[in-house]
């Protein structure tokens, strides 16, 4: 049973986290006075009071573009450590890191292409079934345009 | 900003040592292949971006076969120098370059050369336009020869996901189509499932072994004898079940039929063969290989495994009147006999595996390009119906059909025979008999529904009782067990082999025949090939006839393959 010494920390740590979570729970039921309004219960305390019941289904805009910042995010979670060791990576650092960044160049390249960027009502390519009530011009204002159509 | 930089900076120093960083010396020409496709993709990627107007899908197609060739000659030169200077390992010890990596290399870019014929015509059909499915068959691609030549078990998780992911994503091609979406669901979560799984197994064995390449853990387990070793059981159990989630093993099959169902059919083609030949090069590799010290233990555990998978791909097939579903359990009977050569665990064994995995990826996806091309518009209605005269209004087409499921079933002159007859040769001479005769009962079985197939399509009567099949399931099991019997007292001579092919061709298509009764009006489905599915076809069904005729090259290259490794 030797070998098993090694992952003592790693169970230390699942106890710990496990009495965490349940210590807060607990300190925060016994020291917390509990008065709840209904501002207290809203999901988030802050902002702006909703007027009318947000839209149940978001542009799938809003993905791609979380997508595109991701993707970024995780070219910058490597250029940051090169960048610290370029002096000892020297050339070989250097062309790993330009082919990492053309590759994550040309997928941006192809979700530009494929329009993850452009906003606003775009041709559609086949008829859209259902959702006949709430289109893109229907409830997209656009700035500078009234209500209009687009096109 | 600063502190951060700091801590970094103390990081780098702490990690670079005293004497400086050792860069890995990286000899690209060993992984040339996986190189030209990546590289490739991301010139498809990067012209359909830029071109005014959308390219038409021939254009990515003619890219991606091209693409092939050039990794195929990438793969016959490092052939080359495998036989002349031997094996050896590159790129920091992670990648193994020897006769078992570049067969795998060739079979890879044989499926990437042949797949993007059958996806052309069904894509332009279909009006899917775009480079995705080629660009994801590609990445994919990679994934399995990573896979295979991957000699530290980090690269095979890494090769596994590159291999996975576009497959996720294939699975859900034509989104527009219910099933499809459900298809790519059900993959992705079970196959993140499975990654999850194999991932742990991987820890596990790195904790009891103290390392993750797999030269090293050899060389670790054949100097300690592990009195203990529950942990390194542990692991090596969890790496299994990965692997058996990937290809599709009996009781992980559960998402096989579904998404296989679901799927597009050209990307369903791509994906039982390509996650067969990447799961198996893999596991082959990690289990022969590096765990040859532990086969006591694993190998009963492959013994169950082969016995499930063969009997239960072969009997759930018979009942299915939808052939797409049909092949997707055919293809669970296939993984059995893959197995097969797994559990004899000898380099005869792994000589057939190999050998089958390649006739097998051709044999699949000429197979679900035929089903792509009756299935007719909106790929929705694969049942067994519509082939129905087939014989009749396309007979080139049918014939062709006829060939790979009658080398599926395992008939002489196809390449289908040889690659039973090798696994389960290897099987009897690892005094695996019960395993052995299964394998030859399954194979009968399952000749039945391969059968029922080609006589639908030359007979211009319909079926009457069509979802009553399962009543001759006595009849069905008994004709199978005689046809094994024959084939089984057969097999072990090559000579008998014209008898054995006899007994498998006539006694399931007896049983079949009572089933059948004249129908009212057939409605007759429009069936529309083109070029470039017939000549995908033409080389499936060329190589299944011309390696069956002349086995010899091909069975050369499997067993040089295993003598080099």
């Amino acid at each position: 049973m030797g070998s098993l010494d090694s992952y003592l920390p790693i169970f230390i740590l699942f106890v710990l986290a496990l009495a965490f979570a349940g210590l807060s729970i607990v300190a925060s039921k016994l020291l917390a006075p509990q008065r709840p309004t209904s501002a207290k219960e809203a999901p988030y305390e802050c902002g702006i009071v909703p007027a009318e019941a947000p839209p149940q289904r978001f542009p799938v805009r809003f993905y791609l573009v979380a997508m595109i910042f991701v993707i970024f995010d995780i070219e910058i979670i490597f250029l940051f450590p090169w960048a610290v060791v370029y002096n000892q990576l020297g050339r070989f650092g250097l062309v790993e890191i330009i082919v990492f960044a053309a590759s994550v160049f040309f997928s941006f390249l192809y979700l530009v292409a494929n329009g993850a960027l452009d906003w606003g009502p775009v041709k559609r390519v086949r008829p859209v079934a259902s959702e006949q009530s709430r289109t893109t011009t229907s409830t997209v204002r656009r700035v500078g345009h009234g209500t209009g159509e687009a096109a | 900003m600063t502190g951060s930089t700091g801590v970094l900076g103390a990081l780098a120093a702490h990690l670079l040592g005293a004497g400086g960083l050792v860069l890995p010396h990286l000899n690209y020409s060993t992984i040339l292949p996986e190189l030209i496709l990546l590289g490739g993709m991301l010139v498809i990627l990067a012209a359909s971006a830029l071109s005014p107007r959308p390219l038409p899908t021939e254009v990515y197609a003619t890219a991606t076969v091209g693409l092939g060739i050039a990794s195929l000659i990438a793969s016959l030169v490092l052939w080359r120098d495998v036989t002349s200077h031997g094996a050896f390992t590159a790129i920091a010890r992670s990648i193994d370059v020897d006769g078992f990596a570049v067969f795998f290399l060739v079979v890879v870019s044989c499926i990437l050369i042949v797949a993007p014929m059958f996806a052309a015509g069904y894509l332009r059909r279909e009006g899917i336009t775009g480079c995705e499915y080629y660009v994801l068959a590609l990445i994919s691609g990679s994934g399995a020869m990573f896979m295979a030549s991957a000699n530290d078990l980090i690269l095979i998780f890494l090769g596994l996901e590159i291999l996975s992911i576009p497959l996720y994503v294939l699975a859900g091609l034509d989104h527009r189509r219910e099933a499809s979406g459900e298809a790519a669901m059900k993959y992705f979560v079970l196959g993140a499932f499975s990654s999850a799984i194999f991932v742990y197994g991987i820890a596990l064995t790195y904790g009891a072994t103290g390392s993750t390449n797999l030269a090293e853990i050899g060389a670790f387990l054949s100097r300690n004898v592990i009195t203990s070793n529950g942990v390194l059981l542990g692991g090596l159990a969890l790496l299994l079940v990965g692997f058996a989630f990937k290809v599709a093993a009996v009781p992980f099959h559960m998402w096989t039929p579904d998404v296989y169902q679901g799927a597009p059919t050209p990307a369903t083609g791509f994906m039982a063969a390509m996650a067969k030949a990447g799961g198996f090069a893999a596991l082959l590799r990690v289990f022969v290989s590096t765990f040859p010290t532990l086969r006591t233990s694993w190998q009963p555990v492959v013994w169950v495994l082969a016995i499930l998978t063969l009997v239960l791909g072969a009997v759930v097939a018979i009942v299915q009147n939808d052939v797409k579903r049909m092949l997707a359990y055919s293809s669970i009977n296939h993984a059995g006999f893959v197995l097969l050569g797994l559990e004899a665990a000898t380099a005869r064994g792994i000589a057939g595996s190999l050998y089958y995995v390649f006739v097998y990826s051709l044999l699949v996806l000429g197979s679900f390009a035929v089903v792509a091309a009756v299935g007719g518009n909106g790929d929705a209605d694969h049942d067994i119906s519509r082939y129905r005269g087939l014989g009749r209004r396309r007979p080139v087409l049918a014939v062709g059909f006829a060939i790979l499921l009658l080398a599926q079933a395992g008939a002489p002159f196809t390449t289908g025979f040889f690659s039973k007859f090798y696994v389960v040769e290897a099987a009897v001479a690892a005094h695996s008999y019960a395993l052995a005769v299964i394998a030859m009962g399954s194979a009968g079985v399952a000749a039945f529904f391969y059968l029922r197939v080609v006589f639908v399509m030359f007979s211009d009567v319909g079926i009457a009782g069509a979802s009553d099949v399962s009543r001759g399931g006595g009849e069905i099991a008994r004709a199978g067990a005689v046809a094994a019997e024959v084939r089984e007292q057969d097999a072990t001579l090559l000579g008998g082999a014209g008898a054995s092919a006899v007994a498998t061709l006539v006694a399931p298509a007896y049983v079949a025949a009572p089933e059948l009764a004249p129908e009212g009006t057939p409605s007759e489905p429009e069936v529309s090939v083109s070029p470039w599915v017939t000549t995908g076809l033409v080389l499936c069904v060329g190589a299944t006839l011309v390696f069956g005729i002349w086995p010899q090259p091909l069975v050369d290259f499997a067993h040089q393959a295993t003598l080099i490794f």
